[in-house]
């Protein structure tokens, strides 16, 4: 057996790239109601529209970047080896899933 | 007291063993049989009670082909044939593609990890119980003539008491809701099993596929649920009580409904389609007889398909006048979401071409698989393009596209999975001679039946439509579906014909007939009650011993908690991620608890239907009563501390450690109770945003004092009971600091109570007012739930359930007022906003 099995809060982190995904989703949806609701000026939403894709784009990177670069040795168990792969894969996924998704909010008109 | 009892007696023999398991394990007779908690009975259950109601949805399905077949047909008239298919789409999605899917869950995921049962076997049956209940009132209504009629997603203003005045709404929502309660009783009872109640040794990487499966998608079914179940209650609260959620002549929107609706609709075709993918990704190893190719790949995609199937509810309400930018994100999601089926696809047949694949009646079911969610896959990249969906909405394509999607990727790897696990059930094989005809049957005429609807579609057949004038060129294809609908029948009739003579007649084959290397098959056939007589421990040697090898060993009590220990039904707890053994969980044995508390639950059910509402309060007052009662005998009244379990480990019983099961599922319960919160709160912002009529004539004018006292008192009550749990982890009695906890809980709910009978403008004349009142029951709610805890808790400290070690009670009470605290801020805070968000409606264009 092992002496320090790994972390269960570590199974958090197989979500966190989906969660930021759908966090902008959220207020990217939100701010795009709203804006276009108020009838804020079409510059302004959609910088406001990029502004936070791009933030989460950001975030998004960041932890990829942390988890593949910042932790290069996941540990010798083979479980650690396994979440290591697979959240670096999610956080990919997500990265990816995030362009894709939210990429028409810098292209489309905005209220119509 | 940490001296282990009854220490395991040594060189038991198999026969000895299984004889002193089942008589602590096994179900009794006759009408003990109602008393069963056991997962192989339940799971049964399901899965037999899931077929019945197949079956009658089967039927209604055949009754609107039998109207559909010819134009002008008078084979039933319009009320009729709302009310059939209606009830055809209800009972195939809520009483038979989520209960089947969980009724395979509940039989073979403990099998499969490789431990005894659940870790609340008492919440399964209540599950069942519900589900019967709820299924049986669905289907009484529809002979009774008082069957839903407003199609299977109940969409408002139809649904609402100005067009459906009588019953037949209600019992939808009614009824779906208390199947939903077991729905969802069942995926926490699922999350908690898998992460805690595996065979020692499996830590998550050797997890068999099927169990990753089952453990997302029950994750999936716990956010999935919740935003359905706020909208069956809030359009009940509304053509009960009349308060307007929906109605868009008082601050209402019909949208939010649908909203709600898909939040849940549109992952519950995943929920239905993963455990499926995850029993083809158990039999196509074994059929190419090689190991899975990209088990890794599947995990992450099987954790993207879980959030992407999320993020796309809106595919469906592509018409209703959403703007282009934001209909392109759910056109975007909804394409993609493709990439991760697709990669389990490639996954598959990598394995198949890369193997020794060889044919077998379930093999003919997985081609069928294949055919058919290719076919609905690709029609489902069409209706992700909005200008396509524009055009084939509301059509019988979409018709086809569902039935293809939902049926085919159900059916066939369904049927399939009966082929394969009915040797396990039954000790015996398929009669190849009735198994491949009926195949091609079912294939045949599901191709025939929904394949033409693709074409009727694209020629313009709404779908719904009660007859048609016959000049529209429809003729034909309707006439062949209604055809190929009946050839279809014959063929499930033919497979239940064949599981009947295999049961019966069927050839008896050695144990894991198909060579597998899952654990299911590492036990007697048909199982035994207790599953193992000792649990398995597993790391790579295990893997490499043959289940009929392995079973042999189990059997001989070489495993863990391979003897009997004071009439205990004994599991091992594990370590979520390693896998390692930490505690020994003792599971409550048969009871007629769930029984009585569902009979208790469906009168409540049954007494707001019928508009008596005192009654139905009462009723749900006994619910609760019960449930206390039923956590008055759990757990342990004493401390043992660690007490062997074989193999030399000592782990301590479930009660003294911090991370029991009961722990985790509370977890489970405030995640899907957040998230019916947080679609509470959407709510509330849709409307301000979207709802004609706003703001009202009457502004809101919330009482500030009354709601500092309330939340002053939360966080009184969130404070004493962390008191509380020093107190009794110090030996002290906590006796003083619960009773604050109590004064500061009816304090909270006094203030809460005056807020409510306050709300301005009145909650039957405006949404606005509704949905303050809305926020501010949720809070009530959970209070009087919060002094139901510490009730229990009271108890339970006189019955010395609860000492310095078995805190779990004390823990389980803070988690749940701190999560009180959390949500009554935000609501309370919400609702002394609406006057500011009101006001600020003003400055809309």
């Amino acid at each position: 057996m092992n002496e320090r099995p790994l972390s269960p809060r570590r199974l958090w982190w197989l979500a966190v790239g989906f969660t930021i995904w759908c966090l902008a989703f959220v207020i990217l949806y939100a701010m795009h109601a709203i804006g276009c609701a108020f009838g804020w000026p079409t510059t302004t939403l959609r910088v406001s529209l990029a502004v936070v894709l791009l933030l989460h784009l950001i975030a998004i990177g960041w932890l990829w970047r942390y988890r593949a670069v910042a932790i290069r040795d996941p540990g010798p168990e083979r479980i650690s080896t396994f979440m290591h792969t697979v959240v670096i894969w999610t956080l990919i996924a997500a990265l990816a899933a995030t362009v894709i998704t939210f990429g028409p909010a810098l292209l489309l008109t905005t209220c119509v | 007291m940490s001296v282990p009892i009854e220490p395991p007696s040594r060189g038991v023999n198999a026969l000895r063993l299984h004889r002193q398991l089942t008589a602590i394990w096994a179900t009794g007779k006759g009408v003990q049989r109602l008393a069963s908690v056991n997962h192989t009975v339940i799971g049964l259950r399901m899965m037999i009670t899931s077929f019945v109601f197949f079956a009658i949805a089967g039927i209604l399905g055949m009754l609107t082909r039998v109207q559909l077949a010819t134009p002008h047909a008078t084979f039933m008239d319009v009320e009729t044939y709302n009310q059939v298919f209606t009830m055809h789409g209800s009972m195939m999605l809520f009483l038979f593609a989520i209960p089947m899917v969980e009724s395979f869950a509940v039989y073979l995921t403990p099998k499969i990890l490789g431990t005894r049962d659940f870790a609340f076997p008492r919440l399964t049956a209540y599950g069942y119980w519900c589900y019967l209940f709820g299924g049986t009132i669905l289907t009484v209504s529809l002979i009774l003539r008082s069957a839903p009629d407003g199609g299977w997603f109940m969409y408002t203003p139809l649904s609402s008491n100005v067009y459906t005045p009588g019953l037949n709404a209600d019992v939808w929502l009614l009824g779906i809701t208390f199947v939903e309660i077991s729905a969802l009783s069942l995926a926490m009872e699922i999350v908690v099993s898998i992460l805690k109640m595996r065979a020692p040794g499996m830590s998550l990487d050797r997890m068999p596929i099927f169990a990753w499966y089952i453990l997302v998608t029950a994750m999936m079914m716990i956010v999935a649920f919740p935003p359905l179940i706020l909208g069956s209650i809030l359009l009940e609260v509304e053509r009960a009580f009349n308060l307007p959620f929906f109605d868009p002549t008082r601050g209402g929107d019909p949208l939010l409904w649908q909203h709600l609706f898909w939040l849940f609709g549109h992952p519950d075709v995943y929920i239905i389609f993963l455990p499926m993918a995850g029993v083809l990704s158990t039999m196509i190893p074994v059929f190419a007889r090689r190991r899975l190719v990209g088990y890794r790949t599947i995990v992450v995609a099987i954790i993207a398909l879980a959030f992407l199937s999320f993020g796309i509810w809106v595919h469906h309400m592509f018409t209703v006048g959403i703007p282009h930018l934001a209909l392109a994100f759910f056109s975007a999601g909804s394409a993609i979401v493709a990439v991760p089926t697709a990669i389990q696809f490639f996954a598959w047949l990598a394995t198949l071409s890369h193997g020794r694949p060889r044919w077998d009646v379930p093999m003919l079911y997985i081609f069928g698989f294949f055919f058919a969610f290719t076919c609905g896959g690709l029609t489902g990249v069409m209706l992700a393009m909005v200008p396509f969906d524009w055009q084939a909405h509301d059509t019988y394509f979409v018709v086809a596209h569902m039935h293809y999607v939902v049926a085919g990727a159900l059916a066939f790897p369904m049927l399939a999975a009966f082929y394969y696990w009915l040797p396990l059930l039954t000790g015996r094989t398929a009669v190849h001679r009735l198994s491949v005809p009926a195949f091609w049957l079912v294939f045949i005429g599901f191709n025939m039946t929904f394949f033409m609807m693709h074409l009727t579609g694209l020629l313009g057949m709404p779908r719904r439509i009660f007859t048609y004038s016959g000049d529209e060129g429809w003729n034909w294809l309707n006439l062949l579906s209604s055809v190929g609908s009946f050839v279809m029948t014959i063929g499930f009739a033919l497979v239940l014909i064949d599981i009947i003579v295999q049961v019966r007649f069927g050839r008896r084959v050695r144990r894991n007939p198909w060579e597998s290397t899952t654990l299911e098959w590492a036990m007697p056939t048909p199982p035994a009650p207790y599953a193992f007589a000792s649990i398995p421990h597993m790391d790579a040697e295990t893997e490499k011993v043959p289940p009929g090898q392995l079973a042999t060993s189990l059997a001989r009590g070489e495993g863990y908690l391979g003897f009997t220990r004071n009439g205990w039904q004994e599991a091992l707890g594990v370590h979520m991620t390693s896998g390692e053994p930490e505690q020994l969980i003792v599971l409550p044995n048969a009871t007629y608890l769930p029984l009585v508390t569902a009979i208790v639950t469906c009168a409540a059910v049954l007494a707001m239907l019928f508009k008596f509402y005192l009654g139905s309060a009462a009723f749900a007052f006994v619910t609760f009563g019960l449930f206390i009662y039923a956590g008055q005998h759990a757990g342990l009244a004493r401390d043992y501390g660690a007490l062997p379990v074989g193999r030399g480990v000592s782990v301590p019983p479930h009660t003294e450690v911090a991370g029991s099961p009961s722990w985790l599922s509370l977890i489970c319960a405030l995640v899907a109770n957040g998230t019916l919160f947080t679609s509470l709160v959407f709510g509330t912002f849709y409307l301000w945003i979207a709802a004609p009529n706003w703001p009202a004539a009457v502004t809101p004018q919330p009482s500030r004092l009354l709601a500092l006292i309330a939340a002053i008192a939360l966080a009184v009550a969130a404070a004493t009971t962390r008191g509380s749990l020093r107190a009794a982890a110090a030996n002290r009695k906590p006796h003083g600091t619960i009773a604050l906890t109590v004064i500061a809980l009816i304090v909270a709910l006094a203030a809460d109570m005056m807020l409510i009978n306050g709300v301005t403008p009145n909650p039957r004349e405006h949404a606005l007012g509704a949905t303050a009142a809305a926020l501010l029951t949720y809070i009530a709610i959970h209070a009087g739930v919060g002094l139901l805890f510490l009730i229990s808790s009271i108890l339970r400290l006189g019955a010395g359930f609860i000492s310095a070690r078995r805190l779990t009670d004390l823990r389980l009470t803070r988690l749940w007022v701190d999560y009180t605290l959390a949500t009554g801020l935000i609501a309370l805070g919400l609702v002394l906003a609406l006057p500011s968000l009101v006001a600020m409606l003003g400055a809309k264009p």
